[in-house]
């Protein structure tokens, strides 16, 4: 199920998205952030913040970064607040 | 498993179904009214093409909102600037540097995907609508749609075309083939060229050329004479009726970006050069012009606390010794870090 979701999202990445150019509001976008997340946390809670993420990218949102949240620690509330500059350089090359 | 995504599918398409055939058929009553028939493949086209019209309208306040996060931009640009010369070689940290400041200041240039979130569905909605009303007929009727309302849309024919078939399935369910055949291949034409021209637009004049570095932008660079053909090829799936939204609603989008771009361009690219230009003709650009000066004084300060006291004093010296500067460390390690982030961008294009 991971790997048929990463799949797709793949597809998705390299076919559909480069016809809007960058439309997301968030870094990592909205696609990138979905593959990392499904990556990370598998498919069920992946999707999850994936919805999640989609849910906040509207042009009402600020906007600006916000990385997936990492693997152990429980953040539920911090993957929307946090763009503090601590956690920033290893999530995202992660 | 396969049958409960169905259903979850299912679940979530129906009010789609509903939704997109509810404004396709009042539209067509619409033009049923006006004196259209009802049979005639124009009612239809017409109807799809204002069902676009309709979902693209609706979309207005999400596109007035984002134009609207942009109007900072300009103000903000000696800050983008600075992080140029800061993380100019380190793409990664310099997009998070500048969502950061866009965030701060609640500024941001993109769009969201909101807007492709909701289309998607819509498209593919329609998509269903249509193949299933071609390939099933009254069986077929999805939503809003009656089956006597499915038929007339199977059989609905534009200057020849059955506005349900696809290229693919031309003739199989009836009517002649070949002109479904050119027309949707005349549709997927257009179709490449208002998305080449639109996408080429947009980079060519409201991208900074930083943004047209790096991998992924050559990728999009690529893609953008890949794709035409890739329409091409997918095109033939579609049914005409899909087609002539998604021509339509690519109208719409240049029509948006010929606006954005007049009016509301990015700093620093051509376009925003140009609606400098525009400005200064019209003598409008004094008022514009000063949020630059008065930013300035904080790029200089922020440059200056690099230095400790000490190389601050060493340059103050050599300042006043006048000239002859041969290479002392302080000036030299000022010095290559904007020229570098200036050359930069001409090289890579």
């Amino acid at each position: 199920m991971k790997h048929v979701l990463i799949a797709l999202l793949r597809v998705y990445r390299f076919a559909i998205s480069p016809m809007y150019g960058q439309v997301c509001r968030y870094h990592p976008s909205c696609s990138a952030y979905a593959l990392e997340a499904v990556q990370v946390h598998g498919s069920v809670r992946g999707s999850w913040l994936a919805v999640r993420r989609l849910g906040r990218c509207h042009p009402w949102a600020a906007g600006g970064l916000d990385p997936v949240p990492p693997r152990r620690r429980r953040s539920r509330s911090d993957s929307v607040t946090d763009t503090s500059e601590t956690d920033l350089p290893q999530e995202i090359h992660a | 498993m396969l049958d409960f995504f169905g259903s979850i599918g299912s679940l979530i398409m129906t009010p789609l179904y509903y939704a997109v055939s509810g404004i396709l058929i009042l539209w067509h009553e619409l033009f049923i009214l006006l004196g259209l028939d009802a049979a005639s493949g124009w009612s239809w086209a017409l109807a799809i093409v204002f069902l676009t019209i309709t979902i693209r309208t609706l979309l207005i306040p999400l596109f007035v909102k984002q134009i609207k996060s942009q109007r900072n931009m300009q103000i903000l640009q000696p800050q983008i600037r600075e992080l140029q010369k800061k993380y100019g070689h380190d793409r990664e940290r310099m997009t998070q540097e500048q969502m950061k400041l866009w965030k701060e200041t609640g500024t941001n240039p993109f769009a969201s995907c909101l807007p492709l979130i909701l289309q998607m569905p819509v498209f593919f909605a329609l998509y269903r609508v249509l193949q299933q009303a071609s390939v099933n007929g009254a069986e077929g009727a999805r939503g809003f749609l009656s089956g006597e309302q499915a038929e007339l849309l199977q059989e609905a024919v534009l200057g020849g075309a059955r506005i349900a078939d696809t290229f693919l399935n031309a003739g199989q369910t009836g009517g002649d083939a070949l002109p479904t055949r050119i027309l949707t291949m005349v549709l997927v034409v257009v179709m490449c060229v208002t998305q080449f021209i639109t996408q080429r637009q947009l980079m060519a004049k409201n991208m900074p050329k930083e943004a047209l570095e790096g991998p992924f932008a050559q990728q999009q660079k690529i893609l953008l004479y890949v794709l035409p053909f890739a329409f091409a090829v997918g095109g033939v799936f579609f049914p005409l009726g899909v087609l002539i939204y998604w021509t339509t609603t690519n109208f719409w989008t240049m029509g948006q970006q010929f606006y954005v771009i007049r009016n509301n361009p990015v700093p620093g690219t051509p376009a925003f050069a140009a609606k400098q230009e525009r400005d200064r003709k019209k003598g409008k650009l004094v008022e514009e012009k000063t949020p630059e000066p008065e930013a300035r004084p904080t790029v200089q300060r922020n440059q200056q606390k690099k230095l400790t006291r000490e190389q601050r004093r060493k340059l103050a010296a050599q300042e006043r010794a006048g000239q002859d500067r041969p290479a002392k460390k302080p000036t030299g390690e000022r010095r290559p870090n904007p020229n570098a982030s200036k050359k930069k961008g001409p090289k890579k294009r």
